[in-house]
């Protein structure tokens, strides 16, 4: 089975690459807009509905710094898609290289079992866990600035920053009373 | 005015909205200039009924007048209602050399002997298409002209679609419509929506149909200049697959506004989990039901997106292949011809 793995090509100059991978292939667009217009540094996004990627891209295709799973709450396939994506995914990429994030968490029509589930996901892997809004412009800006935060440092644009040391401080962690029924 | 004149001319203030009487009633032409500029149509509806009403009864208006007024607007605006498609099969020789006056003649004389009290007007449309308007009476009533039907038929094709016709006017409808167009039977075409363009435009495949072809893309340099360079999609392919199969499947470009389709299922139950419904012999009915503002829009959208599975399966894509929305499906081999469609699995 073939892996992405993240450390088999050299990295590109002051640029940075980045994989969104969402099954309804929505919001990866909006925030691809928005993520190229960034100045100080190139950024190559790369749009993808699932795991694993075809094999013709397999020479052309740089290194991805960064893979963000773009889960909407609303459906449950997406979140089962997410899950099954990432076991193309190469063990390394987990150190810092791999960030969720969830869509219409505050939607009447996502269940909140499925926000916890996703974040027991996130905890597990040690990966952060980001919240967005997807429908207004102000929403996919807010969501941009924070992916590129992360990507600088995935990218190693960032000096004496590695993602594993940002791991430390972004990734999720689940509460303890999780198990809890919550009052709404 | 009669009182049933009067009557006619509320309702069809009541079907006019406010904003299209000026054009309608200047299509109908039969105001005088003066009539015409002396009407304020910025009062309420009410007041413009009673200035309507004086108005024709100053020009001694009979409900002939004021039934054209209505078939103009009707004309103009077909996309209310209910319409249902009728379809003539076995003409006979001279089926295909019936023309206009013949049609109106042979259709009023037959539907006048098999009712006797009948009021009917036929118009031409711009579109060759003819619009027939039935006020149906019967031996001891006048027509009433409050719940009129609607026909309209395109010379020398086998559709016919009706509104507003009940089970009881139906076979005298196709009476005389199988005697005047020179067809020896006649039958229900399961195809039904609210916008008639619309049933008309899938019935004679007018919108954008996509070909199989080996090689969908021919020009593919020529896109390059529209998206963004850095960003590049990973499966591009396996989607230009399936947006070419949904439109294969469905068509291209903007497609007919169907609102619903049904799907009646008289297949014995399968799941192996549950043996006691699969022992059952009787099939299990059910009726599925798909609905939306434009669902062959949101059918091709399941299928270019991957919710449906591509190719797209037969009971989806003889939608508009077969210019049907009510299908039953049942196990075994076609019973019915007209009626039944094999399941895929």
């Amino acid at each position: 089975m073939s892996l992405l793995k993240p450390f088999s090509r050299l990295p590109g100059l002051n640029s940075a690459n980045i994989l969104l991978v969402e099954r309804e292939e929505q919001f990866q667009q909006s925030l691809a807009d928005v993520l190229v217009e960034e100045t100080t540094f190139t950024v190559n996004v790369r749009l993808a509905k699932s795991l694993p990627l075809p094999m013709e891209n397999e020479e052309s295709r740089p290194r991805i710094d960064l893979v963000v799973f773009i889960i909407n709450l609303t459906s449950e396939l997406s979140l089962q898609s997410a899950e099954a994506s990432l076991k193309s995914l190469d063990p390394g990429y987990f150190l810092g290289k791999v960030c969720f994030m969830v869509t219409n968490a505050r939607s009447a029509a996502a269940p909140i079992e499925r926000l916890d589930v996703a974040r027991k996901l996130a905890a597990s892997l040690y990966c952060p866990l980001l919240f967005a809004e997807d429908q207004t412009p102000d929403g996919v800006t807010n969501a941009t600035e924070r992916l590129l935060t992360i990507l600088k440092v995935a990218a190693g644009l960032v000096p004496m920053a590695t993602s594993l040391y940002l791991s430390n401080l972004t990734r999720s962690t689940v509460p303890p009373d999780i198990e809890q029924p919550s009052f709404n | 005015m009669a009182d049933s004149t009067k009557r006619c001319l509320q309702r069809i203030m009541r079907l006019i909205p406010s904003y299209m009487l000026r054009t309608t009633l200047e299509k109908w032409g039969r105001f005088t200039v003066e009539q015409q500029k002396s009407i304020d149509f910025t009062r309420s509806k009410w007041a413009l009924t009673e200035a309507l009403l004086s108005i024709c009864e100053e020009n001694k208006f009979a409900m002939k007048h004021l039934t054209g007024l209505e078939m103009i607007y009707i004309m103009d605006n077909p996309n209310q209602g209910m319409w249902y498609v009728l379809q003539l099969l076995d003409p006979e020789d001279d089926a295909h050399s019936v023309e206009l006056m013949q049609f109106k003649e042979q259709f009023k004389s037959h539907l006048k002997e098999l009712v006797r009290h009948v009021s009917i007007k036929i118009k031409k449309h711009t579109d060759q298409a003819v619009w027939i308007r039935i006020a149906w009476g019967d031996a001891f009533s006048p027509p009433n002209h409050l719940k009129p039907t609607y026909v309209v038929h395109y010379l020398q094709t086998p559709s016919v679609f009706v509104t507003n016709l009940t089970s009881k006017q139906k076979p005298l409808l196709s009476q005389a419509m199988l005697l005047s167009t020179r067809h020896q039977a006649i039958k229900d075409a399961n195809l039904s929506g609210r916008n008639l363009t619309a049933i008309r435009d899938l019935l004679m495949r007018k919108y954008q149909q996509v070909f199989p072809t080996k090689y969908p893309s021919p020009l593919a340099e020529n896109n390059q200049t529209i998206s963004n360079p850095l960003i590049e999609k990973e499966q591009a392919e396996p989607a230009a697959n399936r947006l070419h199969m949904a439109c294969k499947a469905f068509g291209g470009g903007a497609l007919p506004q169907l609102q619903s389709a049904v799907y009646k299922l008289e297949t014995k139950f399968r799941d192996h989990s549950n043996k006691t419904m699969t022992e059952r012999e009787e099939p299990f009915r059910c009726v599925v039901k798909f609905a939306s503002t434009n669902l062959l829009e949101s059918l091709r959208h399941c299928a270019s997106s991957g919710i449906a599975s591509t190719p797209v399966t037969p009971l989806l894509s003889c939608i508009p292949l077969k210019g049907r929305n009510y299908f039953v499906i049942t196990d075994n081999g076609p019973g019915p011809s007209s009626q039944t469609h094999q399941p895929q699995n």
